[in-house]
């Protein structure tokens, strides 16, 4: 104790963000020159830092890491058991570079972008690398990015290679290198924004004051790019963002840009092929798609032509790209330029090629696949990186130095058996950056991804880019898989530059909730389900919260009437039987707290809450899109509660926020969201769940309470409801069943009455069918049906015969709901099915 | 709605000694279009949609081609296997550059050590190679059972390897391994044989469906056709479709179905002589 408390008011002092940085002496630092003083274009920040203090300086990354988590940022990782959202990692530490720096990055960039586009073209036209032997045909060949069926496609016009990324990293003696190129779906520009969206908000005044370059010229080009990649130099191409879907490690990068861009995400199975165009099944039919930006890795986009095996692709794809009725943006097949064999063959390809030398070299590479390069692999394997040309899960990258004597020797027989297959590079010493760990600042090595797009015949480059640091100061590999930490990257103009933007900067921008009127089938799908798994879960909560409050009561009533029958409507609500209902019933309702845990936090127990809340996040984030950054919020929010498996007083708790936070939710789904098709089906799923399970509650509580005249019970209703104060405000009486089947009943003008849920269902189910006086649709004949029953229902007949009527009357209305929602799937969300390979019969 | 995609690999590629006199591909039910291109390797492919649903698809090809006569090469006269590797590397004519191609592993045939352990008795040291191939097929056409229940599309080759059975396809992908295992152009390639076998001759295996062989690559002789499945050259009694790596460049129908639960396919072929010596 005495030790910290010796620590606190030095660390009150000052924050020492240079003075404390300990440099690794082997590499260069970027902030550091190797006498340890500052590099001047440092100095201001570092300063700037400085004079915040400690204190503040820690505010602020309190503040960053609050911006990230409640923008839902994040990025999957891949584990055996199943892919898991991680908070995308952010230091709050920018990494600087200098205009001069940055003009010759620039440069390069254009310049390789170039190279690889002529290379690209070359492959799939006429191959004359490869045939007067610049580029050794078994480098291509051998290269699964090398796909056959996409030779001698004709581009619909250059360059090919519309968006390219490079992977830079500083060597010792200060020279940066290429060290790897993404050249068909190249990810983090829209993290490299997102970044920069947080740090300008953290460090406003030292963001303004330090002159950095924007980033929003850069999405400018790209989005006038898409919009001139038209196949019949249209206006307005239809352009929509494929993803693999919500699974994928970047997929919150696909949602994020294609909000921030404009155009709709879609997955694979909401195209179709046939009239040689490819179709976006939308929910108001078919709509011709004339550009398609892709994040699906090529050889998965078309299961008949390419991997036949492949669930995210479109049959028959390729075939409208050859009829030239859809470009596809980075084109199919561009996945052999990321193979690094190709590097050891750059700088003749320049010269070749363009005349000119690399203004960027790359990393040393060998190719093993020449005779040459194989002695010298083999010979140098101790200092070498050893990387298959295509990485695989039984081949991967390998530090020589690192390998015992044996495996090496293994690994220089695999080289030998497959040598193509294999390139040495050399094994670079990273630069370091300082980054926040530890309670400190630390060196930590680091990679920069930098962007270019084609633009006006030649390439745009992002003044800026994606950094990542290592996450520990020895490991060489900077990966986010392996836990890697992300940086912004400010390069600093040397005049103020004009103020450019695609939408304002303050705001989010994934506010902006795509505009097209283009919804595909399954995002109005998932919105439905999202809109009922919501409700569903606010409506678990509630009863659960009313049970639990009971059961955990200080001074509870030792014969609680109500609660029995409170349990047996929590396994009838929830269809979590046996429960309370079934086999076994007695020793649960004598001890129910078992089960009751069991019903809150089991995940893996369907209908349970944290099922619902699974629901709720897994279909708010395949229509993550669509939904306003508040929304997406609500959800992340949500998702943290009931986390881990707790007690039932922990879960009391957490029943509150919930309740609070689906209040939010149905707020903001109100509020923040325009009034599309898609908020229209969000809508529908809400009504329809609410009313589904205030007929539930109805019927499995209401019901019985009232045959066994049990006050306690009619109370409880009216409290899970959420209306004993109307109740008793409007009948000032003893709780009658007649008074509450009037209040949760018929009672439109109760927003928590069936009657309410149904008129507002009718209407929404009504406004799908188009102009009004247009012939009912069999959805909206259901929705007008389930509707009439209640405002038919004659109340004396409760006050004649009791609940007598009522059980026929409830099951009637809980069948027409479900025929209901079959119905608005057969009409609206009727999906591709899963396609199957014809096999051959041996 | 679009219900089915395909792509068929069904018109008889000309080749020195074949020519296709005509072919017609029909499908019931028929769809919109039937696109034909080229491909990669050079054979004509067809490809088309369905939108209509349907619980049978049919396709037939009825091609009229005209075979001449093969001639065996002599075998002993082929050059000294081992030289392949070196000839094959001289940039040359088309046909030694798409031969180049074909030593590398392709998606169903990947070289593993004991495809060149099998291969070896056949190869030794400076035997002419078409003399070590004609070894190397009837040693496969002795060793292997033929048997159409061991294996489907997707049985890896090592499989084939250890329980030494399979079908045509099989022994061609083993072949072709083997072959490349040492360095020698080896391609697939897809078609028929004459179902009917000549008066007193033996009627052969494949003859009832697809069939498929290998060819290898002579540099001064160019592609020799063996089919290790009948230990037999091939000469006028097969009719080639396409070649290509291995079957899965070939595949002679391909598709992508929607839907509609369990499916089944069932291939039969008719080859008629229709009399020779005609110019």
């Amino acid at each position: 104790m005495s030790e910290t408390n010796a620590a606190e008011p030095l660390r009150e002092e000052a924050l020492r963000l240079h003075a404390e940085y300990r440099l690794a002496t082997d590499r260069f630092d970027e902030m550091c020159a190797s006498n340890g003083e500052l590099r001047s274009h440092w100095t201001y920040l570092v300063r700037g830092l400085e004079a915040l203090g400690p204190v503040d300086f820690d505010i602020r990354c309190e503040e960053a890491r609050r911006l990230l988590n409640e923008s839902g940022v994040t990025y999957n990782v891949y584990s055996e058991q199943a892919t898991t959202d991680r908070l995308w990692p952010l230091d709050p530490l920018p990494l600087l570079l200098t205009s001069n720096e940055w003009s010759h990055i620039e440069q390069a960039m254009a310049q390789r972008a170039e190279l690889l586009d002529l290379i690209l073209n070359d492959l799939y036209g006429p191959q004359l690398l490869l045939r007067r032997g610049v580029l050794p045909p078994e480098l291509v060949w051998s290269h699964p990015g090398f796909l056959r069926p996409c030779v001698g496609m004709k581009a619909v016009r250059a360059p090919q290679l519309h968006l390219y990324a490079a992977d830079l990293a500083r060597t010792p003696d200060g020279t940066l290198h290429v060290i790897g190129d993404r050249a068909q779906a190249p990810s983090g520009a829209g993290y490299a924004v997102e970044n920069r969206m947080i740090l300008s908000r953290v460090f406003p005044s030292l963001y303004r004051d330090s002159s950095v370059h924007r980033l929003a010229l850069f999405f400018r080009a790209f989005r006038g790019l898409l919009g001139r990649l038209g196949p019949r130099g249209q206006d307005n191409p239809r352009i929509v963002v494929l993803t693999p879907g919500p699974e994928n490690e970047t997929y919150f990068e696909h949602a994020y840009l294609s909000a921030y861009l404009g155009y709709p995400l879609v997955q694979g199975s909401d195209l179709v092929v046939y009239e040689d165009r490819v179709w976006l099944r939308a929910l108001d039919g078919a709509k011709p798609v004339d550009v398609i930006l892709r994040r699906v890795d090529d050889e998965y986009c078309d299961p008949l032509e390419l991997r036949g095996d492949s669930l995210l692709g479109t049959p028959g794809l390729l075939h409208v790209v050859r009829s030239g009725n859809v470009v596809i943006t980075n084109p199919l097949g561009s996945s052999i330029l990321e193979n690094p064999g190709l590097m050891a063959f750059l700088p003749q390809l320049a010269r070749e090629i363009l005349g000119e030398n690399l203004h960027l070299s790359s990393v040393p590479t060998w190719w093993c696949g020449d005779n040459q390069g194989l002695q010298y692999v083999l010979e140098h394997i101790e200092q070498l990186v050893v990387k298959p040309i295509v990485p695989h899960a039984s081949a991967t990258t390998v530090f020589g130095g690192l390998l015992s004597t044996q495996e090496r020797w293994q690994l220089a027989e695999r080289i030998r058996s497959h040598p193509h297959l294999y390139v040495g590079q050399h094994h670079l010493a990273l630069s370091t950056a300082p980054t926040v760990a530890n309670g400190g600042v630390e060196p930590r090595p680091l990679v920069l991804r930098s962007f270019a797009v084609a633009s006006d015949g030649g390439y745009f480059v992002m003044p800026g880019g994606l950094c990542r640091v290592a996450p520990r100061p020895d490991v060489e590999v900077v990966s986010n898989q392996l836990g890697g930490v992300s940086k912004d990257v400010w390069v600093l103009a040397s005049e103020p530059e004009r103020q450019v933007t695609l939408i304002n900067t303050v705001a989010p921008a994934a506010q902006l909730a795509s505009e097209s009127d283009d919804v595909p089938a399954r995002v109005a799908d998932d919105l439905y389900w999202l809109g009922r798994y919501a409700e569903r879960t606010d409506g678990t909560a509630r009863l659960l919260r009313e049970v639990l409050g009971r059961l955990l009561e200080v001074e509870r009533v030792p014969h609680d009437e109500a609660l029995p029958l409170l349990l047996q409507a929590v396994t009838a609500q929830t269809a979590t039987y046996p429960g309370f209902i079934g086999e076994g019933r007695e020793e649960r309702l004598h001890a129910p707290e078992g089960e009751l845990t069991g019903v809150v936090y089991d995940r893996r127990r369907v209908g349970s809450l944290r099922y619902d809340i699974d629901a709720v996040v897994r279909a708010g984030r395949s229509v993550r899109d669509r939904l306003s950054s508040d929304v997406t919020r609500a959800i992340n929010s949500l998702n943290r509660e009931l986390a881990r498996p707790g007690d039932l007083t922990s879960a009391y708790e957490a029943l509150q926020r919930i309740v609070f936070l689906m209040a939010g939710f149905a707020g903001l789904c109100s509020d923040s969201m325009s009034r599309s098709q898609g908020w229209c089906f969000l809508q529908i799923g809400r009504s329809l769940e609410r009313a589904v399970q205030s007929v539930s509650l109805l019927q499995s509580l209401l019901v019985p309470a009232a045959d066994a005249a049990n006050v306690s019970a009619l109370e409880a209703v009216l409290a899970v409801a959420h209306s004993i104060k109307t109740y008793r405000r409007r009948y000032r009486a003893q709780i009658q069943l007649n008074g509450v089947m009037d209040l949760l009943f018929v009672d439109e003008t109760n927003p928590r009455s069936v009657g309410y849920e149904l008129a507002a269902l009718e209407g929404l189910v009504a406004s799908l069918d188009g102009n009004i006086g247009a012939r009912r649709s069999a959805a909206s004949r259901l929705a007008l049906d389930a509707l009439t029953q209640v405002r038919l229902f004659n109340q004396e007949t409760v006050v004649e015969s009791g609940t007598a009527p009522l059980v026929p009357l409830f099951g009637q209305l809980a069948g027409q709901l479900a025929m209901l929602s079959d119905e608005l799937t057969r009409r609206y969300f009727t999906h591709a099915e899963t396609p199957h390979q014809l096999v051959r019969i041996a | 709605m679009t219900l089915c995609h395909n792509e068929v690999h069904l018109r008889p590629r000309d080749q020195p000694g074949q020519s296709c006199q005509s072919n017609l591909v029909t499908i019931e039910p028929a769809p919109a279009q039937l696109h034909w291109r080229t491909d990669y390797f050079g054979n004509p492919v067809a490809s088309f949609a369905l939108q209509q649903a349907h619980q049978s698809l049919t396709v037939t090809a009825t091609s009229r081609v005209e075979r001449l006569a093969a001639q065996i090469p002599l075998l002993s006269a082929s050059i000294a296997w081992e030289q392949v590797a070196t000839r094959v590397r001289a940039n040359g004519s088309d046909d030694t550059w798409m031969a180049r191609e074909l030593v590398l592993d392709s998606p169903l045939v990947a070289v593993f050590p004991e495809l060149r352990d099998y291969a070896s008795p056949s190869f030794a040291s400076g035997r002419p190679l078409l003399e070590a191939v004609a070894d190397l097929a009837a040693r496969i056409h002795h060793d292997f059972a033929y048997d159409p229940d061991f294996t489907t599309v997707s049985t890896a080759l090592s499989e084939v390897l250890r329980y030494r059975r399979g079908v045509c396809q099989d022994f061609a992908h083993l072949a072709i391994g083997c072959l490349r295992s040492l360095a020698v152009p080896a391609r697939y390639v897809s078609g028929y044989i004459e179902t009917l076998a000549p008066p007193g001759g033996e009627r052969w295996r494949g003859a009832d469906a697809s069939h498929a062989w290998v060819a290898v690559w002579e540099p001064s002789l160019g592609w020799i056709e063996i089919d290790p499945t009948n230990n037999q050259f091939v000469a006028e009694r097969h009719v080639s479709l396409a070649w290509g790596r291995d079957y899965s460049d070939v595949t002679p129908l391909k598709g992508v179905v929607f839907g509609g639960g369990s499916h089944r396919l069932d291939v039969s072929v008719d080859v008629t002589s229709i009399g020779a010596g005609h110019a």
